[in-house]
């Protein structure tokens, strides 16, 4: 499958503005992604990142601005980028009576495969993400992840060279998840450009070469895991509970952070951790320590979790 | 087969395989699907048959015949708009090589497959009625001119629709626009001479007249079977060529 092409991703100046919309969804975005990497678009619900999903995979025209996909324009040229690319969209089910082999294997042979490559393709995807023993059971009988992993199964098991991932794992249990990440990992060993939107941090994290983070519609912040922990000051977050804690006794720590979950994240340096854990254990109070995550820089970024809505149509 | 041979067979086979995928397997485990869609056209025609005391038999046959196809042309325009915003599988079908006539071509085979029964059983009918066995081609050819021109028209309308809500009431609209209110069911001659070129404006009015026409040799002064067959075609060739250049696939 290895890719010809050096970049995956060229946009430059890309604009939506949906007619029934007065602002923009995407605003001005360029960037470039390397072939053969995976690449995780980050954002709030309703920041954009669907749309220019959608917009790559020709699905979408542009308001104004330009987009190439392995080399090809998706205006000009989406005939040959659809050659190339396979999709799972965000949100997207099964047909109910189908089951898993009846999805893949004549999908398969719709995207131009032969009968037997066909099986032998849907016999190996079908297996890679546990649906073969399902394989004959209506998709209305399946659980939701199931469903979910019918469509993932369905875009991994193609020739193409771009897999564009909207939310593949939404609604799937931690092992399936982990059968989903395999596979894009597998996917990413062949050679193969994956975009992925995701609203799971661990999952970004664990997958990405290159994340690209989008609030209210514009690109905030881009580059590699390591890259961008670099935007926070501080390498080290610590958690402690906070029963009873006085948030100002915290503060001369670094800076810090209500999470919601009833504890207060600081995020500090080496050098004050110890200090910080003493004070923990003096009150008598659980707290763990860690590395700055991609959650933090997140959050540091956009000022709020990511699962918040922003206005827009994602 | 050639590698070009093979590239250019692609589309029908993909159409096939679309239909297969959304009629043949649907089918197979839901069968009384089958029943359900076979039984709706004949309850106009058993309602006219019934009140007429079999006299209406002419016209009743063929506008049931008409609206049959009306209704499963237009119906693909339901299942498109649901694949598009309950399935979202129309996104995976956009972001591939499969064109937008061949996704509109499975899908409209798939219909006529459910409709099957209805249409063998209604063809009969015009048989039974008089049509005699050379006939079968005229028949065949209106009712694949009609269902054709109807697919086209309900991809083409539901392409532009945004909700599955909005798809069946156009849909529904449509339907009554081209099935009911001209003569399908009726004799032209009903309808005031002054109304009359309006009517013949519709083509499911020349559908209707040449089923008629097979059934019993007649037809309304100043119309021709060739004038009949050139108004379906020219309406074959606009709305695909609508559902070829302006139906939406890719969002705007």
């Amino acid at each position: 499958m290895r890719t010809n092409f050096v970049l995956a991703i060229e946009a430059a100046g890309v604009t939506k503005i949906y007619k029934s919309a007065r602002q923009a969804a995407l605003s001005d975005v360029s960037l470039k992604v390397e072939a053969g990497r995976v690449f995780t678009l980050l954002g709030r619900n309703g920041a954009g990142k669907t749309t220019f999903v959608r917009m790559c995979a020709t699905q979408l025209t542009p308001t104004a601005g330009s987009i190439r996909v392995l080399g090809h324009d998706v205006i000009r040229e989406a005939k040959q980028i659809r050659e190339l690319i396979s999709v799972v969209p965000q949100e997207g089910r099964p047909l109910r009576a189908l089951t898993s082999w009846d999805h893949v294997y004549n999908w398969l042979q719709i995207r131009g495969a032969g009968k037997q490559a066909a099986k032998e393709k849907t016999e190996e995807i079908l297996r890679k993400l546990e649906l073969y023993e399902a394989r004959d059971r209506p998709a209305m009988n399946l659980s939701g992840g199931m469903k979910q992993k019918i469509l993932v199964a369905m875009a991994m098991a193609t020739d193409a060279q771009f897999l564009f991932l909207d939310e593949p794992t939404i609604g799937l249990d931690p092992v399936s998840r982990r059968q989903v990440w395999s596979a894009i990992k597998d996917w990413k060993n062949k050679g193969g450009s994956i975009m992925l939107t995701t609203h799971y941090m661990d999952e970004a994290e664990m997958l990405s070469d290159y994340v690209v983070i989008i609030d209210r519609g514009a690109v905030i912040a881009q580059g590699t895991i390591q890259e961008l922990r670099r935007v926070i000051p501080q390498n080290i977050r610590v958690d402690i509970a906070r029963d009873g804690l006085d948030v100002d006794a915290l503060k001369p720590y670094g800076s810090v952070v209500d999470t919601g979950a009833g504890t207060l994240r600081v995020l500090t340096f080496e050098s004050t951790v110890r200090e910080l854990s003493e004070l923990a254990l003096r009150k008598n109070l659980t707290f763990t320590v860690s590395p700055i995550t991609l959650d933090d820089v997140f959050v540091y970024l956009v000022g709020g979790g990511i699962g918040d809505d922003q206005n827009g149509r994602g | 087969m050639t590698r070009m041979a093979e590239a250019s067979m692609l589309p029908v086979r993909q159409a096939f395989l679309i239909a297969y995928m959304t009629g043949v397997l649907w089918l197979q485990r839901n069968p009384m699907s089958l029943v359900f869609t076979a039984i709706s056209p004949f309850s106009l025609l058993f309602v006219l048959f019934v009140i007429s005391g079999g006299q209406y038999v002419e016209p009743a046959v063929a506008g049931s015949l008409v609206m049959a196809l009306v209704g499963y042309g237009l119906a693909l325009g339901q299942d498109i708009s649901f694949y598009k915003t309950e399935y979202k599988v129309q996104d995976m079908f956009v972001a591939s090589p499969v064109s937008p006539l061949t996704y509109m071509m499975g899908l409209a085979l798939s219909e006529l497959l459910f409709g099957l029964p209805a249409l063998i059983a209604l063809a009969s009918l015009v048989l039974f009625f008089g049509a005699s066995v050379f006939s079968i081609p005229l028949l065949a050819a209106t009712i694949l001119l009609v269902w054709g021109s109807m697919s086209a028209m309900g991809f083409f309308l539901s392409s532009h629709m945004l909700h599955m809500r909005n798809a069946t009431q156009v849909i529904s609209f449509v339907n009554v626009i081209l099935a009911i209110l001209p003569p399908v069911f009726y004799p032209i001659t009903a309808v005031p001479v002054e109304l009359q070129p309006l009517a013949y404006a519709v083509p499911t009015t020349h559908a209707s007249l040449i089923i008629q026409y097979i059934m019993s040799g007649n037809a309304p002064e100043g119309w021709s079977l060739g004038f009949g067959f050139a108004v379906q075609i020219a309406y074959l060739i606009g709305f695909v060529a609508l559902a070829k250049t302006k139906a939406i696939w890719r969002e705007n």
